[in-house]
C-alpha cells in the first residue's frame, strides 16, 4: 500500500487542529480516489502526523472524518513550544521507519520552517506554495504533480520530483475541508527521543495589536489608491480616499509605488510584499496594475478599476472598467457625502 | 564578528519579458538585487556600524553578470564578495542551490557568526532556501524577522512577525536570520563608495573549487523539474462603465453584502 502523509498543524494555545490541516487531508483523500481511477491496483493510505504534547479525542475524530485513515501523534511535552529544529528532527525520526510516497505540508509559517529541513535531510525535492495538485501517469508510473503560481501568478508551473517522497507545501484556503468520511481509524502514539533546543529560545510572544499592520483578511470592501492619485498637493487624494473608506466602512489600501514614495504608510500596502486581499468589492483608484499588486488582489470577487490609461494592466483583471481621472471620481464621491 | 549575506540577482519585475517558450527572457531584462536581500544587507551594515570589527561577506550564486550585485554590496559596505558561478549550476532548484551556497560557506567562510538573507526572492518566491541552508549547515534559524534588536558575536535577539503575534527569540550564533521586512533604512551608495569598492576583488569559485559533484547541482542534481508551465488565461469579461462614474461606484458600495 502506498501512503500520503499530511504534516498536521495545531494551534499551540489550545491544541486544536488548524483548518489548513483538514483542507490538506481532504485533498489527499480525493487524490487517493483519483489515483485509483488512473491505476486500479493503486491504494493510497492517508496518514496525518501531529507533533504535540497531546491531542484530544474529538480532534482525532475530526481528523478521521476529514479523510485520514491513520492518525499519528508524535508526543512529548517539549513540543509545546515550536522550534523548527526539534519538530523536524522528531518528524524525521518517525519518518525513518514509516516512510511515505507523498508528504504534504501546510504553507504556513511553521510548515514552511519544517518542510525544507525535512526534505533537505531526506535529500529530496520540495515544491513550494502549491495551489493545485494531481496525479499523472508518465511512463506507466504514477507521479504526484503539484502546480504553483510563480512570478506574481504570471506563470503556473507544474513540477515533478525525480525521487520519492514527493513533497509540497500547500497554501491555506485553497482546498475544501470536508468532514464526510468515517469517524474512526488507526491511532498511533509515537514517543521520540527527546530533542531539546538549547541554541534558540522563545523569550516572549506578544499578541500583535496591529498598530503597525492593517488586517485585510476579513475586509468586505477595499479602496486602493495607486500612483495615479499623486497630484500637485502630494498626498491630498490619499487622505481623501482614506476619508471615503471611513464613511463607507471600507478598508483603505495602497500600491507599493505609493508606499515607496512615502505618500502612504507601508502598513496599507497591498500586493506581493504587502497584504493579500480577497474582498467582496475591490476598487482601484489610479492603480496601473503591476503584477505584484495584481497577485495581492486578483482573488477579490468584484473588481472595479479607474484609470486614465485605457490600456492599463489593471483593466485586464477588472470586472468593471472606468477610463477617467480617479481624483475627479473621488471628489464626486465625497460630494455625495457632502465632504470636501 | 563575521556576517554572511546571501544575495540573489533578480530580474526587475517591473520589466518582465517572456520568451515564446514561457521562459524568462533574461537577456532583455534589467537586473537588480533581490529587495529582501537588500534588507538583509542593510541589517548587516547596521551591525557593522555598531561593532567596527565586523566583517561582511556577500555571497551570490549566478552568472558572471551577478558581479553587478556584488559590486553594489561592496559599495554599500561589504568587506568581501564571493561569486559562485559555473555552467553546471544552471537550472539548480532550491535544494541544489542550498547545497552550492552551504558548500561554499563551509569552504570559504565557515567562521561566520550570522547568516543574513532575504526570506524569498521576488522571481522565485519559494522561501525554501534559508531553511535548507540552515539544515545543511546544522544551525538554528529565525524566519519572518521583522526586527533585529541586537546581534553580537554570541547571540542575536530578534522579533519574528507571525500571523497574529510578534515572537521574540534569543538565538545563539552561529545562526541564520531570514528577513521579510525592511528593518533598517536603505543606504544608497555614492560614487566614493563605488571607488573604494573597486579595490576589493570579487572572488569567483566554480563547482570544482567548492568541491561538489556534478550530479549534486544544476538540472541533474535538482530533485524537482518543471513538467509544464503555462500562463493562466485571464478570462475576465470586463464591462466598461461610460458615465455616472461616481454614482455607479456608490451603487457597488451600497450593494455589497456586508455580513
Amino acid at each position: 500500500m502506498k501512503k500520503i502523509t499530511v504534516y498536521g498543524e495545531l494551534n499551540l494555545e489550545n491544541n486544536q487542529i488548524n483548518d489548513v490541516t483538514f483542507e490538506l487531508i481532504s485533498k489527499a483523500k480525493k487524490l487517493a480516489v483519483e489515483a485509483k481511477k488512473l491505476k486500479q491496483d493503486i491504494n493510497y493510505q492517508i496518514e496525518a502526523v501531529f507533533i504535540a504534547s497531546y491531542l484530544v479525542d474529538d480532534e482525532i475524530k475530526k481528523t478521521y472524518k476529514s479523510g485520514a485513515d491513520r492518525v499519528v501523534l508524535i508526543k512529548d511535552s517539549v513540543f509545546d513550544i515550536f522550534y523548527s529544529t526539534i519538530y523536524a528532527n522528531a518528524f524525521l525520526e518517525y519518518y525513518k521507519n514509516n516512510p511515505a510516497d507523498v508528504i504534504l505540508f501546510p504553507a504556513t509559517l511553521k510548515g514552511r520552517s519544517v518542510a525544507p529541513r525535512v526534505t533537505a535531510q531526506l535529500d529530496t525535492g520540495l515544491v513550494a506554495d502549491c495551489t493545485e495538485a494531481e496525479f499523472i501517469i508518465k511512463n506507466e508510473e504514477i507521479l504526484f504533480a503539484p502546480t504553483r503560481p510563480t512570478f506574481g501568478s504570471e506563470l503556473m508551473a507544474t513540477i515533478l520530483s525525480k525521487k520519492a517522497p514527493f513533497c509540497a507545501t500547500i497554501r491555506p484556503n485553497i482546498f475544501k475541508k470536508e468532514f464526510i468520511y468515517s469517524d474512526n481509524g488507526e491511532f498511533v502514539e509515537y514517543i521520540p527521543a527527546s530533542y531539546y533546543e538549547e541554541r534558540i529560545k522563545l523569550v516572549r510572544s506578544i499578541l500583535d495589536k496591529n498598530e503597525n499592520t492593517v488586517d485585510f483578511s476579513n475586509a468586505n470592501v477595499v479602496l486602493c489608491g495607486g500612483y495615479g492619485l499623486y497630484g500637485d498637493k502630494s498626498d491630498e487624494y490619499f487622505i481623501k480616499l482614506k476619508k471615503l473608506s471611513k464613511i463607507t466602512d471600507s478598508k483603505f489600501g495602497a500600491t507599493r509605488k505609493v508606499v515607496d514614495f512615502n505618500l502612504v504608510d507601508s502598513k496599507y500596502q497591498i500586493g506581493q510584499t504587502g497584504s493579500n486581499v480577497e474582498a467582496k468589492l475591490y476598487i482601484a483608484f489610479g492603480v496601473s496594475g503591476a503584477i505584484q499588486h495584481i497577485q495581492g488582489m486578483k482573488n477579490s470577487k468584484t473588481i472595479v478599476a479607474i484609470n486614465t490609461d485605457e490600456n492599463a494592466e489593471i483593466f485586464k483583471y477588472s470586472d468593471y472598467k472606468i477610463v477617467a481621472d480617479a481624483k475627479k471620481v473621488i471628489d464626486d464621491l465625497l460630494n455625495y457625502f457632502n465632504i470636501k | 564578528m563575521n556576517i554572511i549575506v546571501c544575495i540573489k540577482q533578480v530580474p526587475d519585475v517591473d520589466d518582465i519579458k517572456w520568451t515564446k517558450e514561457n521562459n524568462l527572457d533574461r537577456n532583455n531584462m534589467l537586473s537588480k538585487i533581490n529587495p529582501y536581500d537588500e534588507y538583509a544587507l542593510n541589517a548587516a551594515i547596521k551591525i557593522k556600524n555598531k561593532f567596527k570589527d565586523t566583517n561582511i561577506v556577500a555571497v551570490s550564486m549566478g552568472p558572471k553578470q551577478a558581479q553587478d550585485v556584488l559590486s553594489y554590496a561592496l559599495a554599500k559596505g561589504a568587506d568581501r564578495a564571493i561569486l559562485l558561478s559555473d555552467k553546471a549550476f544552471v537550472g539548480s532548484d532550491t535544494l541544489a542551490t542550498s547545497k552550492i551556497l552551504s558548500g561554499a560557506i563551509k569552504k570559504y567562510c565557515s567562521d561566520f557568526n550570522l547568516i543574513l538573507m532575504g526570506q524569498m526572492a521576488i522571481d522565485g518566491d519559494t522561501q525554501q532556501v534559508p531553511l535548507s541552508i540552515a539544515q545543511l549547515l546544522k544551525i538554528p534559524e529565525v524566519i519572518n524577522v521583522s526586527e533585529i534588536h541586537n546581534a553580537d558575536k554570541n547571540m542575536a535577539i530578534v522579533s519574528q512577525k507571525a500571523d497574529s503575534s510578534i515572537n521574540i527569540f534569543e538565538i545563539k550564533t552561529p545562526c541564520l536570520l531570514a528577513l521579510k521586512y525592511e528593518v533598517e533604512q536603505n543606504y544608497i551608495p555614492k560614487i566614493d563608495d563605488y571607488i573604494r569598492a573597486q579595490n576589493i576583488p570579487i572572488e569567483v569559485y566554480n563547482l570544482q573549487d567548492i568541491g561538489l559533484n556534478k550530479d549534486e547541482v544544476g538540472v541533474i542534481g535538482s530533485p524537482t523539474m518543471v513538467y509544464r508551465a503555462y500562463r493562466p488565461e485571464i478570462v475576465k469579461d470586463t464591462k466598461e462603465i461610460k458615465e455616472d462614474y461616481a454614482k455607479r461606484i456608490l451603487d457597488f458600495l451600497l450593494k455589497v453584502d456586508k455580513k
